[in-house]
């Protein structure tokens, strides 16, 4: 597709996954405008590229609109036959291939140039250009190809490239042409003009499928499990957007809170946060259901904040204030951590006088810390869910999907947190291991100490790691 | 004693949070071969971020809207018609979905009317649109345009003005800008337009005002100062074709007539507007090849039919053609039939010179007059008034407003000028 269309959005992984999958299931009928398709100032081109072992031949097309057939007319005269042979000689200088650095020199096999009726008793035109060039792609090879012909004029310019007796590898260019050779031009809404001018790819010998433009269409990190979220949360996206019947509606509110937890259970969101907290401070169950409520109203919230800021400001770019709040998540997890390092150290020296309920309180700081950095980042899902809903004028609906996707977050977190709880006791409960640790640690006090500052290291560690990346993702 | 297990469990989180913070670090890193496009480019940043969100939410009606403003401005900024097609789907998408109260389809479709030179269309479109919101700033911008194009003056400046009071910024600043130069206040028009210059971030935007900043420049015939802008324009763009043909337009007032011709050629190539091609024929005849003047104006006639052909109707371009090619009678019903729809400036001042071509100066006075009296500074208008006021053997008349004429921009038109020139020694004896 276009340039301008498949850029990587940084929007963020799931937007770019969902927004790929979708690509061109949105085609409307042509537009009934007897015009050139393009506009009367377009010069359009299309170069079809067939790689052979030993040669690389092309097929060019220039398809003009009337007014510049019209420019060009005193230049073809009597003679169509003199003007392609012409054109194509030129186009051909233009064309730059290169097959490992070498630049290819093209013969022109053959040319020829028609004119055709156009708008308002003008014509349009139409040359086309067979090219071939030897080449040594007996070998492994780059080819790196680069349009010049008449760049500087509006128009469509479009690239295939196909391979016979070797493969293309990683090839960013479609195998057809998506306007059958500037025949028939995509009336497509949603796809800006093609303006392909350069491209490059691997020529590797053998036969075999060529990798061909799937490369451009295959989000990032395509494994199974990404690919099945992937597909869930599409079919989320469109319930949120499709006739609502209360089955279905239900069906949604089921599936926010599954994709909540699947969600929460990726990377990040403050798990090993969690998981070192109830480990080093002794956990109970009630804290794991704490931080996991906390988790549900923080993202919720998050969501209807920067949803409300992202539908009231288009200025406001989403990713930027993703990283930010991903920047401030990381940053709340190193203020936590240094709390109970702080605190810790305190412990290890006047712990004879220390208040236990002093010391609750604290904790309770802390889980919410570790709740509120979990949910601070709203998952981008969960944003675009509630920006559809608003559009379509279900913001109500879009809301309790948002609020049932936190409580499925929520979930995995304090089943991850409960679990840990319940390996824990059961590695109290083996003699060895409580033997083994008294062996290696011969001061009852000084341990819990130690230990509790090993922690809360580790959640800094941990706080600056996520920093770390918010701030990669940021600039 | 369960203390020391707690402990021991720390070794075991060292190694799952390596992990995981592992995962976390390598599993965000981008593709190094992501062709990303320019972060600069905003609103093709716009388009492809509404097209990706419709293509998972395709019934999100906003988001439609929205597409098709962007698209009625690419087609604006590429100079390419394709997007107006677009737009006009995109826009009806939208009211297909949202069909009462649609404020932001209203005002895609009042942009791409004004686009498209169907002014009342425009201004019927900005007016349904303020029905529905009356804080719509985008909505009083369309009206503003409309209104000026019709030549409503008053009303174009109310409307600027709301929009102004609604959401200070570059589209109102640049309004505001082209409302006081249409007033003739240029030096305000100016410092207006350099605080738009200020505001603006985007290349197109910057090219844009930068353009008008050098249109300002030439009309006070300073063309040194038109000079700087331009270049400074395309520095900022360098595919724009507005900033390529001031450039032109300069050159040949320094009497650089190859890098003039060349301009045109280059600008006429990607743009062949009936504008620009007659431009370059008035500079082609300067030289001496009527031949090549004459290839570029029928260049132009199929431009004008093939507008015509697709149901457009634009007058002026129509009538200017009629003047250059010599056809008078057909130019004063060309550009009486257009002062019938909108009386701008630019309009009446193209009827009272085909008048003055037809041999009827009389009726040409009062048009002429009218522009006069509007205030706009303009070399051209000035001159067209002096030379009818002299064929009525208004000699004093005609002396003053060649002289405003040739001390505003003394090099209005390389074919006018010299004109001029010899008219004022005429007069003047």
């Amino acid at each position: 597709m276009a340039r301008r269309s498949t850029g990587p959005s940084r929007t963020g992984r799931w937007l770019f996954v969902v927004g790929a999958a979708l690509l061109g299931v949105l085609v409307l009928p042509a537009h009934p405008a007897s015009a050139h398709p393009l506009g009367n100032f377009t010069i359009n081109q299309y170069d079809g590229l067939t790689v052979h072992p030993d040669r690389v031949e092309v097929t060019a097309v220039v398809d003009a609109a009337e007014l510049p057939t019209r420019q060009e007319r005193p230049l073809v005269g009597g003679d169509p036959v003199g003007y392609a042979a012409k054109a194509c000689r030129e186009l051909a200088d233009s064309f730059e291939v290169r097959a490992s650095d070498d630049r290819l020199k093209w013969t022109v096999v053959s040319s020829s140039f028609a004119y055709a009726p156009g708008t308002g008793g003008l014509e349009t035109s139409r040359l086309e250009c067979a090219l071939r060039a030897p080449a040594r792609l007996d070998t492994p090879a780059t080819v790196t190809v680069t349009n010049h012909y008449r760049t500087d004029r509006v128009g469509w310019r479009e690239m295939t490239a196909t391979a016979d007796g070797v493969r293309l590898v990683d090839s960013p260019l479609s195998a057809t042409s998506v306007s059958n050779e500037l025949r028939a031009y995509p009336a497509d809404l949603l796809s800006s003009a093609l303006d392909q001018t350069r491209a490059s790819f691997r020529v590797d010998p053998g036969v075999g499928a060529s990798a061909g433009p799937a490369a451009v269409v295959t989000p990032r990190g395509s494994d199974p499990l990404s690919r099945i979220t992937a597909t869930a949360e599409r079919r989320f996206q469109l319930l949120a957007g499709g006739h609502l019947t209360p089955l279905l509606a239900v069906l949604a509110v089921l599936l926010a809170i599954l994709l909540g937890a699947g969600h929460a259970a990726l990377p990040g969101h403050g798990k090993t946060v969690l998981a070192a907290y109830l480990a080093g401070r002794r956990g109970r169950p009630r804290d794991a259901l704490a931080v996991g409520a906390m988790v549900t109203v923080t993202h919720t919230g998050a969501v209807l904040v920067v949803g409300l800021l992202l539908s009231v400001s288009t200025a406001l770019a989403g990713d930027r204030l993703l990283a930010y709040l991903g920047l401030a998540s990381g940053l709340l997890i190193v203020v936590v951590g240094g709390w109970m390092l702080v605190k810790s150290r305190r412990h290890s020296h006047h712990h004879h006088h220390h208040d236990h309920s002093h010391s609750h309180s604290h904790g309770k700081l802390s889980l919410a810390g570790i709740g509120l950095a979990g949910g601070l980042v709203p998952s981008p899902s969960a944003l675009v869910v509630l920006l559809g809903a608003i559009g379509l004028g279900r913001a109500g609906f879009g809301v309790l999907l948002v609020l049932a996707y936190g409580l499925g977050m929520a979930g995995t977190l304090t089943a991850a947190g409960l679990l840990l709880l319940a390996v824990q006791r059961r590695m109290a409960r083996a003699g060895w291991v409580a033997r083994l640790a008294t062996r290696l640690t011969p001061r009852g006090t000084r341990r819990r100490a130690t230990g509790t500052t090993a922690t809360a290291a580790l959640v800094v560690l941990v706080g600056l790691g996520l920093t770390v990346r918010a701030l990669a993702g940021a600039v | 004693m369960r203390r020391p297990l707690i402990y021991l469990g720390v070794p075991v989180l060292v190694a799952v949070v390596l992990l995981l913070t592992g995962g976390v670090l390598g599993g965000h890193s981008r593709p190094a071969a992501a062709p990303v496009a320019a972060p600069t480019d905003r609103l093709a940043d716009s388009i492809a971020r509404a097209q990706d969100r419709l293509r998972t939410l395709p019934k999100d009606w906003r988001t439609w809207a929205a597409l098709a403003s962007a698209y009625v401005e690419e087609a604006r900024v590429t100079a390419n018609p394709t997007y107006y097609q677009k737009a006009q789907g995109a826009a009806q998408q939208s009211l297909t979905l949202h069909p009462d109260g649609n404020v932001d389809a209203l005002v895609a479709l009042g942009a791409l009317a004004n686009a498209r030179h169907d002014f009342a269309g425009a201004r019927d479109q900005a007016r349904a649109a303020l029905a529905v919101d009356g804080y719509s700033a985008d909505a009083y911008g369309v009206l503003a345009d409309a209104q000026t194009q019709l030549g409503d003056s008053a009303a174009a400046t109310d409307a600027v003005q709301r929009m102004l009071d609604l959401r200070p910024g570059l589209a109102a600043y640049a309004r505001a800008s082209y409302d006081l130069e249409l007033h003739g206040r240029t030096d305000d028009a100016t410092a207006l337009m350099r605080r738009a210059l200020d505001a603006a971030t985007d290349p197109h935007d910057i090219a844009f005002c930068r353009n008008q900043l050098g249109e300002l420049a030439w009309q006070r015939g300073d063309v040194a100062g038109a000079r700087r802008e331009y270049t400074a324009g395309l520095a900022a763009d360098a595919t724009s074709v507005a900033l390529r043909r001031g450039l032109a337009q300069v050159d040949a007032a320094d009497g650089h007539l190859d890098a003039a011709l060349a301009g045109y050629a280059d600008v006429t190539g990607r743009a062949p507007t009936p504008g620009y091609l007659i431009e370059y024929a008035d500079l082609l005849r300067l030289v001496g090849r009527p031949a090549d003047a004459m290839t570029q104006l029928s260049l132009a006639d199929a431009a004008v039919q093939l507008f015509t052909a697709n149901g457009g109707v634009d007058g002026l371009a129509t009538a200017s053609l009629d003047l250059a090619t010599g056809r008078a009678a057909d130019a004063v019903t060309a550009a009486r039939a257009e002062w019938a729809r909108r009386q701008h400036v630019d309009v009446t001042d193209t009827l009272a010179w085909a008048l003055h071509a037809a041999g009827k100066d009389a009726e040409a006075l009062g048009y002429a007059r009218r522009v006069a009296g509007t205030g706009a500074r303009n070399a051209s208008y000035a001159y067209h008034l002096g030379a009818i006021e002299a064929a009525l053997g208004q000699r004093d008349a005609a002396r003053a407003d060649l002289t405003r004429a040739l001390t505003t921009n003394p090099y209005f038109s390389p074919l006018e000028a010299p004109v001029a020139r010899q008219l004022l020694t005429k007069v003047g004896s």
